[in-house]
């Protein structure tokens, strides 16, 4: 083999090492990390609803002594990720057996949204931007969600559908990084600065010298949401690319990330030196409380809405909330 | 090989392989804007 061919050769190899690296970093620092919400496999890791199908013996759904006899047309019930187990413990416990219903008969989690219930079904799972627009266009009665974006407000104002927020329970609102993170806590205006841009190294908040990711969400999910009234207005995009290869923080709702997601590889921070245990939040210490809400129309015909919402607020409603894992309304705010 | 032949071959590959990362970038950022991001940063390297 001749010196020339050899240089070819080698040459050829070199490109080659050199892509294959480039992509194989960038598979192991980025890519691999990325678990999309599209496939099923991925959505039933967000939650996975066969564990709260109502009136199913395996359901993990709690089971209270409910005394609502709804008669007539039930309301058809939807939400977020995160409020699913709150929506399905409430038909569980008061609507009758078979509102829930799938396509095909039986339960399957193929689906884009992990999930198959049939038209008719009371129950739904559409997850909040496809849920609100639901309640709004009148297929979903009564939603459950985190406090609306501006968006959602604007898209039911366009449609002159006037909406009814009642707040059912209470939930905090928690900033976690990767367990191996040497930061415990953070102030709220640490956390401002971080989003906001002005804060851009872990060093400067106690932690490693280390880029901060500031991780958000889709515009319009109930987190990004809850996050934009937390801080302001804030650009998501501004931050360097190299933020994407430092160490990240990201906000989510606590019991959807603690009992519902449960990963022991990220921890939630405490905020002002509050962790947000669930005596923190009903105590009022923790810094970030919010309310989530039962929503529906202004205009609803479904007289048994004012009684499941009644029922809702009631002491064995919110006992119910209380043992789905979330906090319940102070003693006076039921109305 | 001779030299043309040794050009174009390396401009094929190197253009195959180009594109092949592109495909890897825009597949990159499309699925960081749906990414569950618990398990993002859960995954993270330390």
């Amino acid at each position: 083999m001749n010196k020339k061919l050899l240089y070819q050769i080698g040459s050829i190899l070199l490109i080659c090492a050199f892509f294959l690296s480039l992509n194989g970093g960038m598979y192991l620092i980025f890519t691999g990390r990325l678990s999309n919400n599209f496939s099923s496999a991925a959505q039933a890791k967000m939650i996975d609803v066969s564990k709260y199908l109502p009136h199913e013996e395996d359901s993990e759904l709690p089971t209270i002594a409910a005394d609502l006899p709804l008669k007539g047309d039930l309301p058809v019930l939807d939400g977020a990720a995160a409020l699913v187990p709150v929506y399905a413990a409430i038909i569980h416990n008061v609507y009758p057996e078979g509102s829930v219903s799938y396509e095909g008969g039986v339960f399957s989690d193929d689906n884009f949204y992990g999930e198959n219930f049939a038209p008719d079904s009371k129950m739904q799972y559409k997850n909040t931007v496809r849920g609100f627009e639901a309640v709004v266009n009148g297929e979903t009665d009564l939603f459950f969600s985190a406090a609306p974006s501006a968006e959602q407000r604007q898209y039911a104002k366009d449609r002159g559908v006037e909406l009814v927020y009642v707040p059912v329970g209470l939930e905090a609102f928690v900033f976690f990084v990767n367990e191996q993170n040497p930061v415990n806590g953070l102030t709220v205006e640490q956390i401002r600065d971080i989003y906001q841009g002005k804060c851009t190294n872990w060093s400067e908040v106690g932690g490693v010298n280390r880029p901060i990711n500031p991780v958000s969400r889709l515009r319009g999910s109930g987190s990004q949401s809850a996050m934009d009234a937390f801080i302001g207005s804030y650009d998501p995009a501004n931050k360097s690319p190299f933020a994407l290869f430092g160490a990240s923080i990201g906000f989510s709702f606590r019991y959807y990330m603690d009992g519902i997601v449960g990963n022991q590889a990220v921890k939630m921070l405490a905020l002002n030196g509050v962790y947000p245990s669930e005596e923190n939040i009903q105590n009022g210490s923790y810094p970030f409380i919010a309310e989530f809400y039962a929503v529906y129309r202004a205009d609803t015909q479904n007289e048994n809405i004012p009684l499941l919402i009644n029922w809702i607020l009631s002491p064995d409603g919110q006992r119910l909330i209380e043992e789905c894992g979330y906090v319940a309304m102070k003693e006076s705010e039921p109305t | 090989m001779k030299t043309n032949r040794y050009i174009t071959l390396l401009l094929v590959i190197f253009a195959l392989l180009t594109l092949l990362t592109v495909a890897h970038l825009c597949y990159a950022v499309y699925a960081y804007e749906h990414c569950s991001i618990i398990y993002f940063i859960a995954k993270e390297l330390w």
